[in-house]
């Protein structure tokens, strides 16, 4: 009797220590994919802060450029340099073929032109001397540098040729490769070319979206929140709104996207793809959000500070906006800054609205088409290039910092401002 | 224009604002006493003076452009166009009078565009004369009401009332709008497809239903064996359950470890970071599951000798899985440290362990509480898209083989309208009854759920 | 005979000290009853001796409390034994939310002290029997026990308490969340349950400790002031402060 009692016990503390393994296994699993994740965007994306350069020994030849003597700033403008650049690049290897001049010149961007007239019209002096001038390489070298292009495959399976990297290691040799920090990642809007696409478009489009989100949702769900929380009766419409609410909360975003497609651009005939219908659509979907913390922090303001107003002869009403809703404002505040950060983190409604298309210009105002940061990682992560792949890590470590800030920020306003009622 | 004449509407505002307030001051100098704080008569006066200019301003900007439409559209009518044709005809109209059409410019169009002009200044005028019409008018009565020391105080807070009543009613009018959105589309889609192929059909190919030719008739037959909702069904299913599979074992036990085991320390850093999880946009793991983890199980199962495609429901499953991780883990843990003390204890003194107090006790008190949290998951599975359309495939297989390739509900309402949406297209109708699906089923669990947990808290506060 | 005997107890919440040095014995089969202003430590104390307060983060305890010749304190002690062999009662009924039955049979089956399920349902059946509840809930065995009134409850968890057949139970407070009726019930059914067991019990109705016990001990800011027979704490005591406190003149 007493030993089978033994071996029960012992079976249970057994099961004790299993369970309580099981537990700490979960907590380990759910931090294990955490670590993975982050590191795995990150080991695929710093190096996209980082940008290769050819420095290209340049000849400014008047001739090829087709330019009189002592040019005018105008002439300069409009010089041909299209035929100076790819002779630059011919000249990397006078004895080239043609197949291999074509080669030579695909181991830069298409904007070397472009770079090669900045470098002129800086400095006009510059006419019949020779200067290094940077050009940005193209992507697959890009890569290739960085370490990230499997070089022992058999050549047609990749994109950079055996001639080009034999130039390119020449080059590397020469110390003509630079890598510099890729400033143009921040400044240039989306490009079909890997080498050169930047966030600056779908950037400015998620300012855009989420200001128009912030600037309606906040009035209106702070408003609703004090009505429903101070003056609302308690009946059956009020439930209902309740409901409503709670329930809004839960549904799909990818609906809220139907919505704007199905209202905002069918019915109201508003602009496609433009950051301000995003906006709208966004900003229904962080209405209940705000509404609920609102609500919250009004609910956790003490009755005695209302009674106290009250009591002074002050009006329901100058109850409520003098006292009760400032002294709520830090956990309003807070649940909106969070909610903003859902709606900046949104993919699916923006693609349904068209904020895919492709942009090329960094949009100025919320009426013109742009698409936003997650959708700008959706669209590059669809791309087959594999210049893309850093480029989408990158976007991801902007975007995920950016929602780290947001949600510091709250945090900070909930525990400086907030005041502890006990 | 009409930003010059919004400006100037809420300029008048504050300007009345501040005659009422002085309004009210000079009645104080005549010692009468005052009905309310001198800013009620400024507030009183800016109300009378911007609300009713503002309401025949918006109503003006809302009728304006159909009613243009209509006056110029009129010439063209009894000519045989279609509404699409005359759709465009306006479009060139308004283009050509912008001075920004490129195109063959026919006098017909010259006479409209001028006339559109025309229209549009006239319209600018009146509408300019009327506001300040209603302006003088308003702000008059306003002042002669202030003047006579009426009562300003209750009409300006009745007003506030309103304004909050009307800001209330903005989650049903959200509500309704994506009722209105969906139900349109949905009934027409279901006048061309029988609601029967589209429930018990089991072949999805939307691709085929090319985009239509709007001048041709509608010949339904055309679309026989194209909706078919079965395979999406199924996938959304699947998806989702491969997705519990993974959050509800690890999310449950790691809410109950934080819950009941972990030290303040381990809770305090360890709650938090599995809370990023849920703070991480859907889109990247959409990236993760499709860069990362697909090509992962693809080359272990290539090493297992199985055939394994990149895009397989367990990958796309199993990183939505991690996703809902912290939404079971956090709600079940609420849930469970609401589960009272006097429990535990009770338990405890029996003389069972830990592990039995929270298998035997806690667990079937929070039960409901933690089924609640599990359908709120669900939910989210179900309604989850990125991830789906990133990871997973977009041809919708019927298949129940997790190494296989499936489509869900929302990857398939993204495939058909991301890019140019023609509506009134069979296609396009077809995203709408799939989002009228997803909303009605995920607005069941919801209201299930939450109506789940309400009771819960209810019964141990 | 002594069952319980504890030498130099403290013991501290964080860093509140909320006993000092209690040394106190507890005879075997009879009823101990602690008394004293709220505060003083009287729960504190009797959940020292199931080890209840390890369920509480930042409470120490520190000296000897020893069963049956064993310092349950020691680190060798099981307190998954030690809590079967002490059973506990609670201020507040605190039914598990189940059945009455599964209420009962929750201690015997984590004990593993049924083998079949007629074994069980004879242990349900003297435990409610003991409990004098037997005869209002046999035919509702299957419903919920959260279903009870309040003292039905109370006498559901001493019927949970005893179904391990322990030796000794532990009774904070047990009839403060009752009526007087229900109160009697239980005092009777205390007076019963002393033949098997060893009963220590919290009260704050001086009546009450005089009528079901016959040791008591007289608490005050952490300290036990004075113990001894009940006669002798009520009749003549030789602390002021326990005379002070038993004619109502404080606490
Ligand atoms: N969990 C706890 N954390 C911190 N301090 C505690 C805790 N429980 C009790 N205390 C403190 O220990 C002291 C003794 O408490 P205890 O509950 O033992 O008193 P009591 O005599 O049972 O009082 P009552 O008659 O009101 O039940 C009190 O000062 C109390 O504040
Ligand atoms: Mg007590």
């Amino acid at each position: 009797m007493n030993k089978n009692k033994e071996k029960l016990l012992n079976s249970r503390y057994r099961a004790e220590k299993r369970f309580q393994f099981y537990g700490k296994s979960a907590i380990f699993l759910a931090l294990l994919f955490l670590t993975i994740f982050i590191f795995k965007i990150f080991s695929t994306g710093y190096t996209a802060f980082q940008k290769t350069w050819l420095i290209v020994p340049v000849t400014f030849d008047a001739e090829t450029m087709y330019l009189d003597e002592n040019p005018s700033k105008e002439d300069l403008e409009d010089a041909d340099y299209f035929d100076l650049a790819l002779q630059t690049m011919f000249n990397l290897d006078k004895s080239a073929s043609e197949k291999q001049q074509n080669d030579l010149k695909r181991m830069v961007s298409y904007f070397f032109e472009r770079e090669i007239k900045r470098e002129l019209l800086n400095d006009p002096s510059l006419i019949g001397k020779t200067k290094d001038v940077y050009l940005t390489a193209s992507d697959d070298l890009d890569q290739v540098f960085k370490g990230n292009y499997p070089r022992d495959l058999p050549e047609d399976q990749r994109r950079v040729t055996d001639y080009q990297l034999k130039i390119f290691d020449q080059l590397v040799e020469q110390g003509r490769v630079e890598s510099k920090f890729n400033l143009s990642f921040f400044t240039y809007p989306d490009s079909r070319e890997a080498e050169l696409a930047g966030i600056a478009s779908s950037f400015m489009g998620s300012i855009f979206s989420i200001l128009v989100c912030l600037v309606i949702a906040f009035p209106v769900a702070v408003l609703a929140a004090i009505y429903l929380e101070e003056f609302a009766p308690k009946n059956r419409f009020t439930d209902f709104i309740e409901v409503n609410i709670n329930n809004l909360a839960a549904v799909p975003s990818i609906v809220f996207g139907l919505l704007g497609l199905g209202i905002l651009l069918a019915v109201f005939q508003l602009p496609r793809s433009t950051p301000l219908v995003g906006g709208i659509t966004l900003s229904l979907m962080t209405l209940p959000t705000i509404i609920i913390a609102c609500r919250a922090s009004l609910k956790a303001v003490p009755p005695s500070i209302r009674e106290a107003a009250l009591a002074m002869g002050a009006s329901k009403m100058q109850t409520t906006m003098h006292h009760t809703v400032p002294l709520s404002m830090p956990g309003t505040l807070s649940g909106t800054i969070i909610g903003l950060a859902q709606a900046l983190g949104e993919t699916a409604p923006l693609i349904l609205i068209g904020m895919v298309a492709f942009v090329n210009t960094i949009p100025g105002s919320p009426l013109d088409p742009a698409a936003s940061l997650p959708v700008q990682i959706y669209i590059w992560a669809e791309s087959a290039e594999r210049g893309f792949v850093e480029k989408v890590s990158a976007c991801i470590m902007v975007l995920l910092g950016f929602l780290i800030i947001m949600n510091l920020f709250a945090q900070i306003i909930r525990h400086k401002f907030e005041k502890k009622w006990s | 224009m009409n930003l010059v004449i919004f400006i100037f509407i809420v300029l008048l505002g504050f300007t009345s604002y501040y005659f009422g307030r002085k309004k009210a001051y000079s009645i104080q100098a005549t010692n009468t006493r005052l009905t309310a704080l001198p800013q009620f008569y400024g507030y009183y006066l800016a109300i009378w003076c911007a609300i009713p200019a503002f309401i025949i301003y918006s109503l003006w900007a809302i009728f304006e452009p159909s009613i243009v439409k209509l006056i110029i559209l009129s010439d063209y009518s009894n000519q045989g166009y279609l509404d699409d044709e005359l759709n465009l005809i306006y479009e060139k109209t308004k283009s050509l009078s912008r001075g920004q059409f490129s195109g063959e410019i026919t006098t017909y169009l010259e006479t409209s565009a001028e006339k559109y002009l025309n229209l549009r200044s006239i319209a600018q005028n009146s509408k300019v004369v009327l506001i300040l019409a209603i302006i003088i008018a308003s702000i008059v009565y306003g002042y002669k009401r202030i003047s006579s020391n009426n009562r300003t105080r209750e009409p300006v807070e009745k007003f506030l009332n309103a304004v909050l009543f009307t800001a209330s009613l903005a989650a049903i009018l959200t509500t309704i709008g994506i009722v209105f959105s969906l139900i349109f589309q949905t009934i027409d889609f279901f006048k061309v497809i029988p609601l029967f192929d589209f429930i018990f059909g089991t072949h999805w190919y939307p691709a085929k239903a090319f985009v239509r030719d709007a001048s041709e008739p509608l010949d339904p037959s055309m679309y026989s064996d194209t909706f078919g909702a079965v395979p999406i069904f199924a996938g959304t299913f699947f998806i989702a359950l491969i997705a519990m599979c993974v959050a509800i074992p690890i999310g449950l036990m790691s809410g109950i470890y934080l819950a009941e085991y972990a030290s303040t320390k381990v809770r305090q850093y360890a709650k938090p970071l599995i809370e990023i999880l849920a703070g991480i946009p859907t889109v990247v793991y959409g990236f993760f599951a499709a860069l990362t983890v697909g090509p992962f199980l693809k080359d272990i199962g290539t090493a297992m000798g199985l055939e394994v495609s990149a895009e397989s429901a367990l990958a796309a499953g199993g990183v939505m899985g991690i996703m809902i991780i912290p939404f079971i883990s956090s709600l079940s843990d609420d849930v469970i440290t609401s589960v009272p003390q006097s429990l535990r204890d009770g338990s405890y003194a029996m003389g069972a362990t830990k592990s039995e107090t929270i298998k035997k006790v806690i667990f079937p008190a929070a039960l409901p509480g933690i089924v609640g949290s599990i359908l709120l998951g669900v939910s989210r599975a179900v309604g989850e898209t990125m991830i789906v359309v990133m990871a997973s495939g977009l041809a919708a297989n019927l298949t129940f083989n997790p190494l296989e390739s499936t489509s869900t509900i929302t990857a398939q309402i993204v495939v058909i309208l991301i890019g140019d949406q023609a509506f009134g297209d069979p296609k396009t109708q077809a995203a709408f009854a799939l989002g009228m699906t997803l909303f009605l089923v995920t607005l069941s669990l919801n209201i299930f759920a939450l109506r789940v947990v309400k009771k819960y808290r209810e019964k141990y506060e | 005979m002594i069952k319980i005997n504890s030498k130099n107890v403290d013991v501290f919440y964080g860093k509140k000290q909320a006993l000092f040095n209690i040394n106190l014995d507890i005879e075997e089969n009879q009823v101990t009853a602690l008394i004293g202003p709220s505060g003083c430590g009287k729960s504190t104390f009797l959940r020292c001796l199931n080890r209840m307060n390890d369920v509480i983060d930042i409470c120490r305890v520190k000296g000897q409390i020893i069963i049956n010749d064993f310092d349950i304190n020691d680190k060798s002690c099981d307190v998954v034994r030690l809590r079967e062999k002490i059973g506990m009662v609670f201020q507040k009924p605190n039914p598990f939310p189940k059945t009455i039955y599964e209420n009962i049979s929750y201690g015997p089956t984590i004990h593993g002290m049924a083998q079949s399920k007629n074994e069980m349902d004879e242990i349900v059946e003297n435990s409610l029997k003991k409990a004098a509840l037997w005869e209002e809930v046999k035919d509702r065995l299957h419903e919920p026990g959260t279903g009870l009134s309040g003292g039905q409850q109370q006498r559901l968890c001493i019927a949970r308490a005893i179904s391990v057949k322990p030796e000794v139970i532990l009774m904070d407070e047990p009839c403060s969340a009752l009526d007087p009726i229900a109160t009697a019930q239980i005092e009777e059914l205390i007076d019963e349950l002393k033949k098997d067991h060893t009963i220590i019990i919290v009260t704050h109705s001086m009546a009450q400790a005089a009528r079901v016990s016959q040791n008591t001990g007289f608490f005050h800011l952490g300290e036990l002031i004075e113990h001894g027979s009940t006669d002798k704490i009520f009749k003549n005591p030789e602390n002021k402060r326990t005379q002070d406190y038993i004619t109502g003149r404080f606490g």
